[in-house]
């Protein structure tokens, strides 16, 4: 079982304090919502999560072994990330974009067979994007590009996905749809996945945990079901929040 | 861009190219021969025709023909390297250092023959150079290496004008010929052969990777390449390349750019045909280009650089164009 841990995390940037002795575990079937408002340094915890950059101090552990100490390549099988910025400078195809998932499963020599090709096909269409294979990936929208990179993610078959705010730039409908998908491969796959959200009533609907950033180092770690109230979004986001009961449960709303 | 199914008879019909291309430039020149006198000499190599077309017009023919597909290869390896689909063999400043070292050779006299090697030492110098600056501690930073392999280049550039500003003027036709590129005194050394086969083999290897890499360092870590090694790897190779190319026939402008860009216009940019694509079209586009220099004015030789960039800044500034109507 495919486990990420953060132990006694410190990450600070440009001075500005972002945790300060993290402690969480991501087990397979939590699907963790992370929260704070904007500018709180969300992407740089999912990046030093993702072994990309170091911690100030404390150990990221990835199937317990320190992260830096595991190849790049082997990481890539186990942990995938979906960044907030998606650009492509070369004209490549949608397909071949896709299909840029199986680069870590594949040697030198190898190339992709038809069940790679298939498993790109399959993610294309679950991200609506079927008909656009052969598209050149420079003539995409903002929105289908950040669908794109969503497929090339599922196709990564990672055990453990971070995603850096993956509804952006998407309209309700496709919001919707990768959120399903998310919960699908946590539930029915037994994979973990964190995903960095700007809308609570997301979290509320689809996360099993969160993990609320403050700011000056301050968080909060917890099933949502615990920690998702007026309280701490009001202490979250500075701002006052009203509940609204819906037949889903409670949805959050700012204040007046 | 073609079909898929069209990309294999491509490299096929490159291929099939390149060697007729070879024969062409072998049958062309000042010394008229017709089809039917090309394939007695060719036959005989002690005639005089003979030995005009093996050890003269052939030789010359596929030093072009390396030198091209070694500029091509450069620059798609430069491309991913930047991140840029406009950059080219020579931005980083490695012609530079070459030519700087050999119009220096040449002021003080140095025989013919050992220009190649001051070439190589120069062009190593500025490699280890911009390697040496860019590299700092962090994590790879590809601004940094553009800036200092851009200034870098700039310094050589000036150094060199000063030389050409200081130097006698009958020596300066000379020196002006290397600057703009020309295959004239080109011998082909055996070793340039393998740093084209390894340097091939090598990149096609690495061709994936390079499609990753190209998506942006972030990106590509975390689809498991470790980037910081396969980046410089990458500034070696493309730099090993252009050294080697401009030892053997000076700096030869504009293959290194248009015809990487032409075959992403053609196939796409899945390195694993580009590479093979770019560096058959590189070598058969020099070639061309020097037949075309040896005859459009003969028996006055052109420079083969002039040929190129007459060629290519149209083509250039058409892509350009399209590119710009893209919106990149």
């Amino acid at each position: 079982m495919t486990s990420l841990a953060c132990q006694s995390l410190d990450i600070s940037i440009a001075g500005k304090h972002i945790c300060s002795n993290l402690h969480i575990e991501l087990e397979p079937g939590q699907f963790w919502g992370l929260l704070g408002p904007n500018g709180i340094g969300k992407t740089t915890l999912l990046k030093c999560m993702a072994g990309l950059t170091e911690p100030d101090s404390g150990t990221v552990l990835l199937e317990n072994q320190v992260i830096d100490k595991i190849p790049r390549r082997a990481i890539a099988r186990l942990l995938g990330m979906l960044q907030q910025h998606t650009v492509y400078v070369f004209d490549a195809s949608v397909l071949e974009t896709a299909m840029t998932g199986r680069h870590p499963h594949l040697s030198y020599w190898e190339r992709e067979g038809p069940q790679d090709k298939q498993k790109a096909l399959d993610a294309i269409r679950e991200v609506d994007l079927e008909g656009f294979e052969a598209r050149s990936v420079t003539k995409l929208s903002g929105g289908e590009a950040r669908r794109l990179a969503f497929a090339a993610l599922m196709v990564q078959e990672p055990a453990i996905l971070l995603l850096d705010e993956p509804t952006n730039h998407l309209d309700m409908k496709h919001q919707i749809r990768i959120m399903n998908q998310v919960e699908n491969q946590v539930t029915h796959g037994q994979r973990c996945a964190m995903i960095a959200l700007h809308d609570v009533n997301l979290a509320a609907r689809y996360c099993s945990h969160t993990l609320m950033l403050f700011g000056d180092g301050g968080w909060q770690a917890g099933p949502v079901k615990e920690l998702l109230n007026p309280e701490n979004l009001e202490r979250l986001y500075q701002c006052p929040v009203e509940t609204l009961q819906t037949s889903a449960g409670l949805r959050f709303l700012p204040g007046g | 861009m073609i079909p898929t199914t069209l990309r294999r008879p491509l490299l096929i019909f490159l291929m099939l190219m390149s060697v007729g291309s070879i024969f062409l430039a072998s049958a062309s020149g000042s010394v008229s021969l017709g089809w039917s006198g090309w394939f007695t000499a060719i036959q005989d190599s002690s005639t005089q025709h003979g030995e005009l077309i093996w050890r003269l017009r052939l030789p010359r023919a596929v030093a072009a023909w390396v030198v091209g597909s070694m500029l091509a290869m450069s620059g798609c390896l430069m491309q991913v390297l930047l991140r840029n689909p406009l950059a080219d063999p020579y931005v980083l400043g490695v012609s530079g250092g070459a030519a700087f070292a050999t119009l220096l050779g040449m002021v003080f006299g140095i025989t013919v023959a050992f220009l190649p090697w001051l070439a190589i030492l120069g062009a190593l110098i500025s490699i280890l150079l911009v390697f040496g600056l860019a590299r700092g501690t962090g994590p790879w930073s590809g601004t940094r290496l553009l800036l200092t392999g851009v200034v870098t280049a700039s310094g050589w550039a000036a150094l060199i004008s000063l030389i050409l500003s200081l130097s006698p003027d009958n020596s300066l036709r000379g020196m002006l010929f290397w600057l703009m590129g020309d295959l004239s005194y080109s011998t082909l050394p055996w070793w340039s052969l393998g740093v084209l086969a390894g340097s091939f083999i090598l990149t096609l290897a690495l061709a994936r990777s390079l499609n990753v890499l190209a998506m942006g360092e972030t990106t590509a870590r975390l689809l498991g390449e470790p980037t910081r090694h396969m980046l410089w790897l990458v500034y070696l190779l493309a730099s090993v390349l252009t050294a080697t190319a401009v030892s053997i026939a000076g700096s030869i402008g504009f293959v290194g750019l248009i015809v990487p860009h032409l075959m992403r216009l053609l196939v796409g940019s899945d390195h694993r045909i580009l590479i093979p694509a770019a560096t058959l079209f590189g070598g058969l586009f020099l070639v061309l280009s020097d037949t075309l220099a040896r005859t459009v004015l003969s028996p006055q030789q052109l420079p083969v650089g002039v040929i190129t960039a007459l060629l290519g800044v149209p083509l250039f500034l058409l892509l350009l164009n399209r590119a710009r109507l893209k919106g990149v």
